[in-house]
């Protein structure tokens, strides 16, 4: 981890939110289809064959019709205004649908970032310290391979272990409906409740990096002359570890954290389908089945400034953490 | 990038197995988190009050739109949704049309105008009382703003010409021409508030609790869209049968199976491997569906010539099995497609019909000595792929070849819509509608002209006597098997499970697969 991460000025930033806006307009557009194109439908399903006039009424109404390039500018126009457009399957405000799921699937994305940092440098920090006892030798090998387990199989496999077989946790939604909660209190468990495996899913996958990133620079640390003169003094061993050490570790874990959204983002798209969960994940697959344009381009935008702000927001805590970097 | 379906969440069931070992490390990874859930929750939640006397149906959920005219989905769930707000003039029921909000009805001798007459005191959600004028309002108001399921319209024409409000709250329709098909699409259109909708211009953006204000059997009283949650309650001043059902809920369910096993929901559909466990078991009762859902394979004819080729179809039709693709494909849960079109469960259903059972000699024979080679578009889902992938090998038998190309359901339909395959496999709903799709169906197939079928099914667009009109659709099946311009491969069934202790009233309506969808499932009924 010795490597120096290049760290970008707010300019770019600018540069590559405008490159990825101009990529959210052109691949939904690029796939094959159009929004109002029925002609079949899923295994069991009715659908609607809009006739060829009917068709042409709602690429007026909803300005497909128009060039595409003129699409393009009015667009960037409305963007600039904070206009996301008009969901096409879900006739109602791109940004209303955007902002009603997006705190659902952020408060999973960041509760399991944490949750999988701390645990990840909890266990990173004892695997350093018994380095090659057989303790960290199963805690590296089981934690690479569960890192390298794509996150919604395991949300699946927790799906049918705790919530279908063990009936331990709901199997889907984030939360109980036509339920009358007696208290506040009630009504929060209920949610963590079912936020339980989702949660649980995102972070397993998670722990991996963040212990391999806390075990490598706390097994440099632990060789440095401080570490030795803290040991001389007779300190206590936790004390050494979580104190001394692990405060010297914390920098590169901080700017990971960070760098992990992204990441996290992704998985969460996918264990949100799993789970019915009622994030943005569920709403991104849906625009892209039904070819919604504005929908894919809304939540895309969105994700893209959430992924930079954090990105940002890591370059500059690296900056402030690490005097050495300008 | 591949998305989860539910289904397919049953298919990874044998990674789960595997990964059951993986879950002996998660246990060890998950205990040193400070989160232990209570499971008792979970376990009162479970338990739904079911003593009471008023039945409360659960139902599998989904976002399938406000359930007004203009915003609900365009799939059969959103629809059928409205629907349960929203009263037409004529229901389906078990056989075929029944009177609703109008009682009964006169047809001219001409066949160009109706008289119906409406039910008396028949209310709004909102207290008003129905008028005539409502419902001459919300034809001319769909022709205007056309809805999302359009029954008024077909193309740019109105299906009628004219409506006159007489008195004793009837109303008489003029037509422009003879139309069998009428009366049901007449039946079929939704009736609107006229002192809610007239003041409104833009329907399509119209999001106000007035858009779901029927004067159907039940009450929008709950809907979240990010949930995916609604809840429908009897409606007290309903003109109508009286509700058994007193509310309907609809919730979000992750695994169908798993949330009926688990007593979230009520009602859900099977497969047939998941039979046994439900057919002898008290508990449950099992329905099969008719098949009204199926896969046809379409042939392009002006981008492949061959198949102007009335041997050549016959040929291809002899080399598929469709009774394999039964067997293997749907597990059973399937009839093979009729040559004739309408499947085996429509009420119009000719079984005399060529058959084309898997024939390799009667193939070779049409073929001669051509060897032909095709490609084959199809849709990704597990079922298509397979379907396709066993028509290639009973093909090849023949001496013809297929290439598959498998893309997803968007990409599909936008290559057939835009003529842009040479065959392709397609699966749609909608196979026990009126007879007349056979004139939609086979009219607009590409590089396929047939006069006689073209004439039949012109005629029976125009023939009013029913008895005569059933022989003619018997006829245009018989003519259409014969020519097969286009392959029926099957039509699933599948089977409803529920517990006849929660409820017990489901019924299917005359032409479609799904119990959940009539509203005549949750009303007393004779």
């Amino acid at each position: 981890m010795k490597k120096k991460r290049k760290i970008l000025g707010f300019k770019q930033y600018i540069i590559i939110f405008l490159c990825i806006i101009t990529l959210n307009f052109f691949i939904p557009r690029l796939m094959p289809g159009d929004p109002f194109t029925f002609l079949s439908a899923e295994e069991g399903q009715d659908h609607t064959a809009f006739s060829s006039e009917d068709i042409e009424r709602h690429k007026k109404y909803y300005g497909l019709d128009q060039p595409l390039w003129q699409q393009y500018i009015s667009y960037v126009r409305n963007l600039l205004k904070g206009d996301l457009g008009y969901s096409i399957h879900y006739k109602e405000e791109v940004l209303t649908l955007v902002l009603s799921r997006i705190a659902w699937t952020l408060s999973l994305v960041i509760a399991s970032v944490l949750l999988s940092a701390a645990i990840g440098v909890f266990l990173g920090t004892i695997s350093a310290y018994y380095r090659n006892s057989s303790l960290d030798k199963i805690l590296y090998s089981g934690l690479i391979t569960l890192s390298e387990v794509p996150s919604f199989i395991i949300a699946l496999v927790m799906l049918f272990y705790f919530a279908a077989h063990l009936k331990l946790f709901p199997l889907s939604g984030g939360m109980s409906h036509f339920v009358d909660f007696s208290s506040r209190w009630e009504m929060i468990k209920d949610i963590l409740l079912h936020a339980f495996l989702p949660l649980m899913a995102l972070t397993i996958t998670r722990i991996g990096e963040f212990y391999l990133l806390a075990r490598n620079s706390m097994i440099s640390i632990l060789d440095k002359a401080y570490i030795k003169t803290a040991r001389g003094k007779g300190l206590k061993r936790r004390r050494i570890l979580f104190y001394h050490a692990l405060r010297n570790a914390i920098p590169p874990i901080v700017t990971r954290i960070f760098l992990s959204f992204g990441g996290a983002l992704g998985g969460a798209v996918l264990v949100e389908n799993v789970f019915n969960y009622p994030g943005v994940g569920r709403l991104m697959r849906q625009g892209v089945f039904f070819r919604d344009y504005p929908l894919i381009q809304g939540i895309f935008v969105v994700m893209t400034l959430f992924v930079l702000v954090m990105n940002y927001t890591a370059d500059a805590i690296y900056k402030k953490l690490d005097p050495r970097v300008s | 990038m591949y998305w989860i379906k539910n289904k397919k969440i049953k298919e990874v069931i044998g990674i789960v197995i595997i990964g059951m070992m993986l879950l002996s490390l998660v246990g060890c990874g998950t205990s040193t988190s400070d989160e232990e859930a209570q499971p008792s929750a979970v376990a009162s939640e479970g338990e739904v009050k079911q003593e009471e006397e008023a039945v409360v149906l659960r139902l599998e959920g989904g976002d399938w739109g406000y359930p007004s005219p203009y915003l609900h989905y365009s799939r059969g769930p959103g629809g059928y949704k409205m629907q349960l707000i929203f009263d037409s003039l004529l229901e389906s029921g078990e056989e075929g049309v029944i009177p609703w909000l109008a009682k009964e009805w006169e047809i001219a001798e001409d066949g160009l105008s109706y008289i119906f007459t409406l039910q008396q005191d028949v209310k709004w959600h909102d207290g008003q009382p129905l008028t005539p004028e409502d419902v001459k309002f919300s034809f001319e108001y769909f022709e205007k703003h056309p809805p999302v399921w359009n029954p008024v319209m077909v193309g740019n024409e109105p299906i009628v010409k004219e409506i006159e409000i007489l008195e004793d709250n009837r109303l008489k329709f003029i037509l422009g021409e003879k139309d069998a098909t009428i009366l049901e699409k007449i039946g079929t259109v939704r009736i609107i508030p006229e002192h809610i909708w007239s003041g409104v211009e833009d329907p399509d953006s119209f999001q106000d609790e007035g858009a779901v204000i029927g004067c159907g059997p039940y009450k929008l009283t709950d809907y979240n869209k990010e949930h995916e949650t609604y809840e429908f309650t009897a409606f007290e001043d309903y003109w109508g049968p009286k509700q058994r059902v007193e509310k309907i809920q609809f919730v979000p369910v992750s695994d169908e199976i798993m949330a009926f096993e688990n007593k979230e929901i009520d009602v859900i559909g099977i497969g047939s491997d998941l039979l046994d466990r439900y057919q002898n078991d008290p508990q449950f009762k099992v329905l099969e569906n008719p098949a009204f859902w199926g896969y046809r394979l379409s042939l392009n004819m002006e981008k492949n010539l061959l198949f102007k080729e009335k041997d050549i179809r016959q040929a291809i039709a002899y080399g598929i099995d469709q009774e394999e693709m039964v067997e293997k494909v749907a597990r059973g849960a399937a009839i093979a497609g009729s040559a004739g079109y309408l499947p085996k469960n429509h009420i119009w259903y000719n079984p005399t019909v060529k058959k084309y059972p898997f024939d390799e000699e009667k193939a070779k024979t049409l073929l001669g000595d051509k060897k032909l080679s095709f490609e084959l578009l199809t849709g990704d889902s597990n079922a298509e792929v397979r379907i396709a992938e066993l028509m290639k090998i009973s093909l090849e038998k023949i001496g013809v070849e297929i290439e598959i190309k498998s893309v997803d359901m968007k990409t599909r339909d936008n290559a057939v819509s835009t003529g842009n395959y040479e065959m392709a496999l397609i699966g749609h709903g909608g196979w026990g509608r009126d007879a007349d799709i056979l004139r939609t169906r086979y009219s607009d197939i590409p590089g396929y002209e047939n006069e006689q079928i073209n004439a039949l099914a012109e005629e029976q667009l125009r023939e009013m006597d029913i008895a005569k009109r059933k022989e003619l659709i018997s006829a245009l099946q018989e003519l259409i098997a014969e020519e097969i311009p286009m392959i029926p491969v099957y039509n699933t069934t599948g089977y409803t499970v529920y517990r006849p202790n929660t409820y017990d009233g489901w019924m299917y309506m005359f032409d479609h697969h799904s119990v959940s969808h009539g509203k005549l499932s949750y009303l007393e009924r004779e």
